[in-house]
């Protein structure tokens, strides 16, 4: 009788993964974002020229490795909520981690990728495309480090078996996902656009 | 002692602060010019002009401003008292009454100073026009960490909450105000482009992301109002 | 239950700051009569270089005591607790405006200070101190009058057979809060009776004040005990 309980809750699908209310959050925050690639576009169509020459300082190699990173711990986390819904916590939990510890990778390369710019002299305040770069990938970090404190409340569902809700879990993801959504964009935009 | 069961106290701060965000708007945007903002780059001789320009406007709206400015506490008494309704701890309500009171002043005392001060001789030396002119908008955009650390305070409480007094979404969209509010910070950095003080992103992307914030909080705390059920005892206090 | 202990202490230390305000504002020179607008730069700077002394302990003390008034402010916000609201909204908002208000004064004084302390430096720039200084004190009401305007519709609210503070209470702060706004029209005009040195927003802001400040004195002074034999009558029975 439990059984048959327990797979017809597992066969009835939510029709929105997690929270409805994070994807107010995506839609909202891809909105601002999008407004703030605008801005950037708007500059760039002025200044072609500079942005371009501006351009050629970001290291391609760095940004694809900082996408695939972050690309790798999209995937731990999609795989972290299949163990969960498949109550494999402590699998879950061990994703979670992983996926921790790609964002603090991804990080890691972004302070490397700062400083060099730095101490090469180019600066928040060396010009339009660096003011691009900087607030954009800063910004962006700023979610990242969200994204930690995310992942600390899904642990923390996860640790406990009085706690556990896979809806906070689906939602702890989504947030994620949306932090890799918006670096692929900025990677884009930034390093590949020339 | 019974207490009043109607709701007219909420009903009145409310519509005090309907009337309190459409008087600010009026204000700033049509009376004043001081939104958007003069451009940071002026020369002594350009903040005279910009002073020169808005003369009566400026003094004639600031003034309304300084007497009817208080209003702005109704809010803060309403939000204040949403937050009591949830289930957290007291410390968050108070947090954000003293954070959104302290607020005030950088909110809209000092650029009311020191735009009437500027406005008010014309004949002054350009140069301390322009150094009235640089606190006014530098005071106004440039503090905005009371709204930040108030937006988290008011977003963990929401999200916390098991009285379900306003929607998780809205929770959400305070960390989307919190992050919009940090990003004018740069206007204490440049002049120019689009960190300053009237920048695309420092100015018009925020402006848009507060206005909706604010009219989205404002029809929640109607809504709150609508809904209002019997008082759990410990909130009455 | 509410705990009323120390609150007869903090109104009856309300006289001493009283005391001390008064003198405060007397021997301030500029308010005795108020600087007019209407000066120059050279006037200004050489009322600073005479009267250097007069406004630096003046404005000292006014800037430690300034914000004494906020225990009364709340001995009022306590009272509010027995009126029959439903919510403690206007309760928030008073303490709201409590916290800003003094600021207003306090960074009044700070200019005033400023203006003072350099006596020497160029006229123009001792003018705009103490323009900004006279501007924050006499224009910076909107916290008073939010104040006067919500403590009055608490007390209209207030219907029960034995209301907190008479009717008459919350009509007098309606008369005050109008009494105020004049002066926040100050920065519209350098003579008349409504320039920061002129009858309505210089000797008819401040006579408020100090009106409103004694009223509400007496008036806490006979909720005060109705609350504390109440308090020790719960004490009692407890």
């Amino acid at each position: 009788m439990t059984t048959v309980r327990r797979q017809a809750t597992r066969r009835t699908p939510e029709r929105i993964p997690g929270q409805g209310d994070m994807w107010v959050l995506v839609f909202f925050e891809s909105l601002v974002f999008t407004s703030y690639f605008g801005v950037y576009l708007y500059y760039r169509g002025r200044h072609e020229a500079a942005f371009l020459e501006a351009q050629s300082h970001l290291d391609l190699g760095l940004g694809v490795l900082d996408t695939i990173v972050l690309l790798t711990s999209s995937w731990s986390i999609a795989r972290c909520v299949q163990n969960a819904r498949r109550d494999r916590h402590r699998a879950a939990l061990r994703d979670a981690c992983l996926t921790a510890a790609l964002g603090v990778g991804f990080l890691g390369l972004k302070i490397t990728e700062w400083t060099a710019q730095i101490s090469a002299g180019r600066t928040f305040t060396s010009g339009d495309f660096f003011q691009h770069y900087f607030f954009l990938t800063i910004i962006h970090a700023v979610h990242l480090l969200i994204g930690f404190v995310v992942l600390g409340v899904l642990a923390h569902q996860l640790a406990d078996p009085r706690r556990r809700s896979q809806k906070i879990v689906e939602t702890c993801a989504t947030y994620w996902h949306t932090v890799d959504f918006l670096w692929v964009l900025i990677f884009a935009l930034l390093y590949v656009v020339r | 002692m019974t207490r009043d069961t109607s709701k007219r106290e909420l009903r009145l701060t409310w519509y005090a602060t309907v009337a309190f965000y459409q008087m600010y708007a009026v204000v700033f945007f049509l009376f004043t010019h001081i939104q958007p903002p003069g451009q940071p780059w002026y020369d002594p001789r350009e903040v005279s002009q910009w002073f020169a320009r808005h003369h009566g406007g400026l003094l004639f709206g600031l003034a309304l401003i300084f007497a009817l400015g208080g209003l702005s506490a109704t809010s803060i008494g309403l939000i204040t008292y949403s937050i009591r309704r949830m289930s957290v701890s007291r410390a968050f309500a108070y947090s954000y009454l003293i954070l959104y009171s302290v607020s005030a002043v950088p909110g809209f005392m000092f650029i009311c100073v020191a735009l009437t001060a500027g406005a008010m001789r014309p004949d002054r030396d350009p140069k301390l026009q322009q150094w009235l002119y640089d606190l006014g908008f530098l005071s106004f955009a440039g503090t905005m960490g009371v709204f930040l650390i108030g937006s988290l305070v008011w977003m963990t409480a929401i999200l916390l909450d098991t009285n379900g007094v306003f929607p998780k979404w809205f929770g959400y969209l305070n960390l989307c105000n919190a992050l919009t509010e940090v990003v004018v910070a740069p206007s204490w950095i440049f002049q120019r482009g689009m960190f300053a003080w009237n920048g695309l992103i420092s100015w018009w992307v925020d402006v848009v992301v507060f206005g909706l914030y604010t009219g989205v909080f404002i029809l929640l705390l109607k809504r709150m109002i609508d809904r209002d059920g019997p008082l759990p005892a410990e909130a009455a206090a | 239950m509410r705990r009323t202990t120390g609150e007869q202490v903090i109104l009856g230390a309300l006289p001493l700051v009283a005391v001390i305000w008064i003198a405060a504002f007397f021997l301030f020179p500029g308010f005795t009569p108020p600087m007019s607008p209407r000066a120059s730069a050279a006037q200004v700077a050489e009322f600073y270089r005479k009267h250097t002394a007069g406004v630096r302990y003046s404005m000292i003390v006014f800037n430690w005591f300034c914000v004494a008034l906020i225990p009364v402010l709340m001995l009022i916000v306590e009272r509010m607790r027995g009126m029959a609201h439903r919510t403690p909204v206007l309760r928030y908002c008073m303490i709201g405006v409590a916290g800003a208000a003094p600021i207003a004064f306090l960074t009044a004084s700070v200019f005033w200070l400023l203006a003072a302390f350099r006596p020497d430096r160029a006229p123009e720039l001792t003018q705009m101190y103490n323009d900004l200084a006279w501007i924050t004190f006499t224009c910076g009401v909107p916290f008073l009058v939010a104040q006067s305007l919500f403590l009055a519709v608490a007390i209209f609210l207030d219907q029960q057979s034995e209301p907190v503070f008479a009717r008459w209470v919350g009509h007098f702060n309606v008369v005050i809060a109008l009494a105020l706004l004049p002066a926040a029209f100050a920065g519209l005009t350098e003579s008349g009776p409504f320039a920061w040195d002129g009858l309505v927003a210089f000797w008819g802001k401040n006579t408020a004040i100090a009106v409103w400040i004694t009223v509400m004195a007496l008036v806490l002074r006979r909720a005060l005990p109705r609350d504390h034999a109440a308090a020790t009558t719960a004490e009692a029975a407890a």
